[in-house]
């Protein structure tokens, strides 16, 4: 953690967040492998209601990243390089290159310098803008890329201190997935709309 | 002769010539198709080998790589490069690793449901319906929601990407930033070009225009780009042959004139002189561009070549002239002996046009004409230019000398023996194979190029050059039909490691019949709105989501199957229509294979389809092409010898005084066979098409040597003349010799080798006046 942190103080480059921000994401560091459940709705326009789907998070280190879906329906997508292999009950895997999938290339650039505290990678891929109020905080992260935020327009994680609560991802079409991290994910409501779980993100509701 | 006859004379001629070369220029066309230098096939096999060198698909691939750059800017350059170059039509496919399901024209998207196995193994039916909504629903819970959601309205059940996997190379390099990039970190492109790989210079103007379209992209300066491949090879080859024979041919001219300057001592001469090959050379392919819809490049340089012959008929008229005497009187009596040169030389040649092969037929008209004209230049043209009088070149200083040198070397009558016992013996002996059967050993490739291409291919799976899968049928869809009936057994066969991996025609297009099957399968729109609306009733989809799906549906069920030539349009089907050809009465299809371990394992295929499925050994083809080439040469050689014989005889009306000239002829020759067989330099076709040439040249040194007169004068100027010639063959043949490239070389050292052992041969076996 102190390597981290140190290391996350000696490399700033022009493109790095303010201090503020490069203070807070150093914080947020965790050493590998870091789990965290999560819940997610996702409301998007060929949907009539959101869709809701839990499981559990984890950085193993390096650019690998698993995702494990338990509900609905039991499933794990694992990125490791360039490769992102889906797996699902009862059917043979399933791979793709990160590359079609802009979507999971920014969700992975994020997560890992987050959970690395790494605020030049983060910086390197994203404008870092940091909102405060009082213990709770927002990261608002715009891809640098033009082609990538035609895909993603921006990504916002909330938090308190140093734990990190939502992680909202706005997509260019107008459809958002919510996720609620940690211990919030419990607090998924069974009929969630964005404006309950924004709330719930920024500590507007308990 | 005063001199205005003569400047008119002269000048009538020149305007001849510039008439000539008029012509010349408004008919010409020149060729560079390198088929047209092959054999003409005659099996099947051959035949399909020589419509696939050159168009098969495999041989139109360029394999390309980027490096010298980091991955990222490297990657962006292969997006940047294919996307310029799928705009131009000359690339009918350029492939990068960037699966883009834009590869199936937006025309032909409902054809998916025909295209794709799905509807093989199950009905288009509720329960078929909601397990794949089901399916979807997971999927936009997933993290590949964003990659599939703008597909979902059209294509619920995933098909198209069912056809990418399909259509994916098995074997594909390693994927970074969505292209394809090999273990040495170089961006990999695959591009297949309009032009035929052995054009080489439809192929020049191909990787010209991948060259600039390279440096018109943004960033591309200091990155480098490497291609390779048999179009590639093709240039590089030709390039190289070009430079080479350039520069030899302008150091060998000038060296000719030199070499002529100090004969002759007169610059009159040494122009006029070169007015016969002029004519020669000038009435040689007006001739052929009147004779050949094309001409091949190859034969013009070669023709040139063996008119090197033609430069005797001058050099023996300037060496035969007698102080005080007329030229025309000079070539009076030098005429019946020129004449059965000449005659010789045409029937020798004449063997070339017996071969069969193009390429050899041209030349054989080009030198025939060229020698006739040439020779007769010399004998009614040329004596009128010269000047009246004319240093004797019987009293060069030295001459005499060499002469009497000549005269007192021991000539004993058994000569013969020993030498023709030393060739036996030689030829016995010598190392290695007595032929060259591989046409890749005359394609001057350096190693390293070749081990690039063997690295890129094996990193790109791109396919074999060697071996060819070839599914005969009466028509295209019956290629298709058959494409498919074998597919499990290539599945064994892939299975059990006997290849690595296939490309069969099937993969691309189903047969009709298979469409048809597919398409009956199909819902009507009523039908497929019930099971629709019954499938998303528990899901949160919305509810006319789906309206485009139900179209294209109804497209798929009722539009006419998808044929070969309606999918030529789009750039898959181009893929396809590479492999299918037209035979006239029937249809093959060209299924490139790569890894081939194995290649017995194919017999059992060929029994079970009765030989409608083969695997083709292009190698062993070509092979097969040149020996029986080689056969018809040798055949035509004969024919020629006997001729000549005849015609010796019949000249000098003597069979003792035919065997003077033509024992000498032929010992030399086998000697040459002798010495490059014994240096391990296994013969080429190239190597007998010189032994010709030099074989020419001998009978002229045979036929002056043997005509002694008893005139010592005389027997000097024979013995200039054929100095003069012998020296100017091997300055020119000399230099060829020494070239790197390997059907130059095999000419050079043939011809001048030839050259020296027919000049010795014939002088210490001629019959000499003094002694006798």
């Amino acid at each position: 953690m102190t390597m981290l942190l140190m290391l996350a103080w000696t490399t700033s480059s022009p493109a790095a967040p303010a201090p503020d921000a490069n203070a807070l994401i150093a914080s947020l560091g965790r050493p590998a492998p870091a789990r965290t459940s999560f819940a997610e709705a996702r409301f998007s326009s060929v949907l009539d209601k959101p869709l809701v789907s839990s499981g559990e998070l984890a950085w193993l280190g390096q650019d690998q990243l698993e995702r494990r879906v338990d509900t609905p329906h039991k499933e794990t997508a694992a990125i490791a390089g360039d490769k992102v292999t889906q797996t699902r009950e009862g059917k043979s895997p399933r791979s793709f290159s990160l590359s079609r999938a802009p979507q999971l290339k920014v969700l992975l650039d994020s997560f890992v310098a987050l959970l690395g505290g790494d605020a030049s990678r983060l910086g390197e891929a994203f404008t870092v803008q940091l909102d405060r109020h009082g213990e709770h905080w927002s990261l608002a992260l715009t891809p640098t890329d033009a082609k990538v935020a035609k895909q993603i327009s921006r990504i916002v994680v909330d938090g308190q201190g140093t734990e990190p609560r939502c992680m909202r991802m706005e997509e260019g079409d107008g459809d958002t997935a919510i996720d609620l991290l940690g211990p919030l994910a419990a607090k998924m409501p069974s009929e969630p709309t964005r404006e309950v779980l924004v709330a719930l993100c920024t500590g507007a509701a308990p | 002769m005063r001199f205005a006859p003569r400047a008119a004379l002269l000048a009538a001629w020149l305007v001849c010539l510039g008439l000539l070369y008029l012509l010349i220029t408004h008919t010409l066309v020149v060729g560079t198709d390198l088929r047209s230098f092959m054999p003409a096939p005659t099996t099947p096999d051959q035949k399909l080998l020589m419509d696939q060198v050159g168009e098969g698909p495999g041989s139109r691939l360029l394999l390309v790589a980027i490096d010298g750059m980091p991955e990222a800017q490297l990657a962006s350059l292969s997006h940047g490069l294919a996307a310029s170059l799928r705009k131009q039509p000359a690339y009918p496919q350029v492939v990068n690793g960037d699966f883009d399901l834009a590869a199936l024209d937006g025309q032909f998207l409902f054809y998916r449901y025909l295209l794709s196995p799905t509807l093989d193994t199950t009905a288009m039916d509720a329960p078929f319906l909601a397990d794949q909504l089901q399916q979807r629903l997971d999927d936009m819970a997933s993290p590949a929601a964003s990659m599939l959601k703008s597909l979902l309205p059209r294509d619920p059940t995933l098909e198209l990407l069912k056809l990418a996997e399909r259509w994916t190379p098995a074997k594909s390099p390693e994927v970074k930033d969505g292209v394809w990039f090999s273990s040495k970190g170089e961006a990999l492109l695959l591009v297949q070009t309009q032009a035929a790989g052995f054009d080489p210079e439809a192929q020049e103007a191909a990787i010209n225009g991948i060259r600039s379209a390279f440096a018109a992209l943004p960033g591309s300066h200091g990155a480098h780009l490497l291609l390779s491949g048999p179009g590639y090879f093709s240039v590089v080859v030709n390039a190289q042959t070009r430079h080479e024979a350039d520069v030899i041919g302008r150091i060998s001219t000038i060296g000719f004139i030199l070499l002529l300057l100090v004969a002759y001592r007169s610059v009159t001469s040494l122009l006029f002189g070169a007015l016969p090959v002029a004519t020669g050379g000038l009435a040689g392919i007006a001739v052929m561009a009147l004779c050949f819809r094309e001409v091949h490049g190859i034969t013009l340089a070669f023709g040139f070549t063996l008119l090197g012959v033609a430069q005797e008929y001058p050099i023996r008229l300037l060496s035969h002239r007698r102080a005080g005497e007329t030229a025309l009187a000079s070539v009076r009596g030098l005429w019946p002996l020129l004449m059965t040169a000449i005659a010789s030389a045409c029937i020798a040649y004449l063997a070339f046009y017996a071969s069969g092969v193009g390429g050899l037929q041209q030349l054989a008209v080009f030198t025939i004409t060229g020698l006739l004209a040439a020779g007769l230049a010399t004998r009614y043209l040329l004596p009128h230019l010269l000047p009246e009088r004319a240093r004797d070149v019987a009293t060069t200083p030295g001459l005499a000398r060499l002469r009497t040198f000549f005269d007192e070397l021991p000539r004993p009558r058994w000569l013969p023996v020993p030498i023709a016992l030393a060739a036996a013996a030689m030829l016995y002996f010598a190392p290695g194979s007595f032929w060259e059967n591989n046409l890749a050993a005359l394609t001057p490739l350096p190693t390293d190029m070749l081990m690039t291409d063997a690295r890129l291919r094996g990193e790109l799976g791109a396919p074999d050059v060697r071996y060819l899968l070839v599914l005969q049928a009466r028509d295209a869809d019956g290629v298709l039909a058959l494409s498919e009936r074998v597919e499990p057994d290539i599945d064994r066969l892939l299975a059990g490691k006997a290849l690595d991996s296939v490309e069969l025609p099937s993969r691309y297009l189903p047969s009709a019949a298979t469409q048809k099957a597919r398409q009956a399968k199909l819902p009507d729109t009523a039908a497929l709105e019930a099971m629709l609306a019954t499938a998303l009733k528990d899901t949160p989809f919305k509810k006319d989501l789906f309206a485009p799906f139900i179209s294209d549906v109804a497209a798929a069920r009722s539009a006419p199957v998808l044929t070969p030539e309606r999918f030529a349009s789009s750039p898959l089907g181009q893929r396809l229509s590479a492999m299918l050809v037209n035979r006239g009465d029937h249809w093959v299809g060209l299924a490139t294979l790569s890894g081939v371990h194995d290649a017995d394992a194919f017999a059992s295929l060929s029994a079970k389809t009765g030989g409608a499925v083969r695997l083709l050994d292009l190698k062993e083809a070509s092979e097969s092409l040149v020996a029986e080439y080689r056969t018809r040469i040798l055949k035509a050689l004969a024919v020629a010898t006997l001729l000549l014989i005849a015609t010796i005889a019949f000249a000098l009306r003597s069979f003792r005084r035919a065997w003077h000239v033509l024992a000498p002829m032929t010992l030399a020759t086998f000697m040459v066979l002798a010495v490059e067989r014994v240096a391990g330099i296994p013969l080429s076709l190239f190597h007998l098409v010189s032994l010709i040439l030099a074989g020419g040249l001998g009978l002229h040194y045979a036929l002056f040597f043997e005509r002694d007169t008893g005139d010592p004068d005389e027997q000097r100027r024979t013995l200039h003349a054929t100095i003069v010639c012998v020296l100017s063959a091997l300055l020119v043949f000399g230099m060829l010799a020494w070239s790197s490239i390997p059907v130059l070389r095999a000419i050079g050292l043939t011809v001048s080798l030839g050259v020296a052992f027919h000049f010795c041969i014939s002088i210490l076996m001629a019959p000499h006046a003094s002694k006798e």
